[in-house]
């Protein structure tokens, strides 16, 4: 496994040497699509990722659980670390570390990142500390907000008032991490049942909101209709 | 008010029910030509949950003694199993009368524990009366309690909107209905359901007043055979949120000490408009014990010592075994009963207790 960040700088392989190349990325978990990038791309790309942080182990860690992140534009990988930098306001140790554990946020829209962290930032009262250790960004954003809304409702998560730090809401660590078995047994005090009908109220809560909003945005622009004539 | 206190481990899945959306029951109108409305219910997996709930409770008991005479041959047979038997045998020995006695003329369809599909909007017959009556389902369990029969005297003192009182005329056994709500704009939505639910003919029988129902007695003492006192109360539905909504929980503490009281004199005048012999039920949609038991209790005290009228509590307890499957009922009450909300059966709460004037 070792000499896959080579293998992916070989330079023009021959037919022969090239399928095996492929059968090796196959078995490393990797697209053997690799193999049609130019030499000179997969070699810029794994400068830019080393660059952002992703040196030795962790490139190779990433690329596996990631291969993705040989396809996607430059330009989407730089605007999801602004994002991260600018925006989420991580530092650079710890934008290291969200990329080393969730590659796959450089594939994200930037978008949906910041709707992510601002959920967990404000309406959940994490710092950005925390969301690094607990690997936030591994847990799809439905999920997580299923989750939070749940204990919520529960009466076991409270949104932190301005500027109190110590809170008796559960960690956002487990919170991600747990199983859900074990996040209803734990953390949520609660049976399978209940979680599995919540979920669905939940979304059909939601579905009825964006449409009631929708149909407010109608209103609007048909009053501004009415004004045009 | 700490509900937290007094349900225990219950309370998050309660919260949890009371801020997610609540679940709905038809009330069939048996007066609109409507006879295939349970087809098309059942169709959708609805059910009638009274009239099916004699045979389900009649299985649990069935599997749940087999369970014993299972367990009592493996394990031998300790004190605490004969405790346990015993109670079985009361149950079965008490439940027939029981099933019996809840009317089976009111049918109300429910969805399954678990389901969250929603009922079409009520649709009028050819005539113009509409199918049926959408409420919480556990609204009908005091009205239940209530077991109107043939030529009873209703009081329903405090009746708008109207659910309850629909209910009540689905028995078809009402002799007379005394409709009463202090609130005029309230009494109307009363009249509104009337109309499009009941034919003239059985109206007639209904007369809707708007006394406060405080001094109903003193209006007409002691000749109904069944009064019903739903009373006014905080409805923990829509208030839920008010523990992280301080000015508004502020704004309304005084009301919120008031209501007891109101609810306690409302009871008296229930009682003193009962015959002898005949029943009230006392109702809220609260989980309050303060607005439930105490105010059963203190109703029990008055009359008693002010009045001189002994009062018997009725058992309800068949009620949690019989509907247990629609219900997620809470054990510890001290009088009556209560259904808690639940995700998987979000209905309430509702607590209710039934007094028997002797
Ligand atoms: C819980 S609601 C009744 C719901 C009704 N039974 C139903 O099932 O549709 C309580 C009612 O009590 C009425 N009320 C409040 N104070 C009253 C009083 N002093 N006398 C009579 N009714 C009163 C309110 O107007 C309100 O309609």
């Amino acid at each position: 496994a070792r000499s896959s960040p080579a293998l992916l700088l070989q330079p023009r392989l021959d037919p022969e040497r090239r399928e095996a190349a492929a059968a090796q990325l196959l078995l490393l978990g990797l697209s053997p699509a690799l193999l049609r990038l130019p030499t000179e791309r997969l070699r810029e790309r794994a400068e830019e990722l080393r660059r952002l942080g992703l040196d030795g182990g962790r490139l190779q860690r990433a690329v596996s659980r990631c291969p993705q992140l040989f396809h996607v534009p430059r330009k989407r990988l730089e605007a999801a670390v602004r994002l991260l930098r600018e925006r989420c306001l991580f530092t650079a140790e710890q934008l290291r570390e969200v990329l080393g554990t969730c590659p796959a946020v450089l594939l994200e829209e930037p978008r949906t990142l910041h709707h992510q962290f601002q959920y967990a930032y404000f309406r959940m009262g994490v710092r950005q500390k925390e969301m690094v250790k607990a690997r936030l960004f591994r847990m799809p954003f439905a999920e997580l907000r299923n989750r939070h809304i749940f204990l919520e409702r529960r009466g076991l998560y409270e949104t932190p008032h301005k500027g109190q730090t110590q809170t008796s809401n559960p960690k956002l660590k487990d919170i991600v991490q747990l199983p859900v078995k074990d996040f209803l047994a734990s953390l949520a005090l609660s049976t399978p049942e209940e979680y599995e009908v919540f979920k669905k109220l939940l979304a059909r809560e939601e579905e009825e909101e964006e449409k009631e909003e929708e149909d407010v945005d109608a209103q609007y622009t048909e009053e501004d209709d009415d004004l045009d004539r | 008010m700490n509900y937290g206190l007094h349900l225990g481990a219950l309370w998050p899945s309660v919260r949890a029910g009371l801020l997610c959306e609540q679940k709905y029951g038809a009330l069939l109108n048996n007066f609109a030509a409507a006879d295939h409305v349970p087809e098309e219910l059942e169709l959708l997996n609805a059910a009638d949950f009274i009239s099916e709930a004699p045979q389900k409770a009649q299985q649990w008991q069935r599997s749940a003694a087999e369970g014993e005479a299972a367990g009592g041959c493996e394990e031998g047979t300790g004190e605490g199993r004969t405790v346990v038997q015993a109670g079985m045998v009361t149950q079965a020995e008490t439940s027939p009368p029981l099933c019996t006695s809840i009317s089976s003329k009111i049918k109300c369809y429910t969805f399954p524990r678990g389901d969250i599909m929603r009922f079409r909007p009520a649709r009028p017959d050819a005539l113009g009366l509409l199918d049926y009556y959408l409420m919480d389902a556990a609204s009908l369990l005091p009205v239940l309690a209530l077991s109107v029969q043939p030529d009873d005297f209703v009081l329903d003192l405090c009746a708008a909107p109207g659910g309850k009182t629909l209910a009540l005329l689905q028995t078809g056994f009402c002799g007379h209905l005394a409709a009463n709500d202090i609130s005029i704009s309230r009494t109307k939505r009363l009249h509104q359901i009337l109309h499009s639910y009941v034919p003239k003919e059985v109206r007639e029988t209904v007369s809707v007043t708007s006394y406060d129902g405080r001094v109903w007695d003193q209006v007409k003492g002691g000749t109904f055979d069944k009064v019903l006192v739903d009373v006014p109360c905080t409805t923990d539905r829509h208030s839920a949120m008010e523990e992280d909504n301080n000015i508004f929980h502020k704004r309304r503490t005084k009301e919120r000490q008031m209501l007891p009281m109101l609810q306690l004199q409302l009871l008296m005048a229930g009682i003193l408009a009962t015959k002898p012999g005949g029943e009230v039920v006392y109702s809220t949609c609260s989980l309050s014990p303060l607005q439930n038991e105490c105010v059963v209790e203190r109703a029990l005290d008055i009359a008693g010592s002010q009045f001189n009228i002994n009062i018997h509590v009725e058992d309800l307890s068949h009620f949690r075994t019989l509907f247990q499957d629609t219900f997620s009922f809470f054990s510890d009450c001290r009088l009556g009963e209560l259904v808690l909300p639940h995700l998987t059966a979000n209905f309430g709460p509702m607590y209710f207790c039934k007094l028997r004037r002797v």
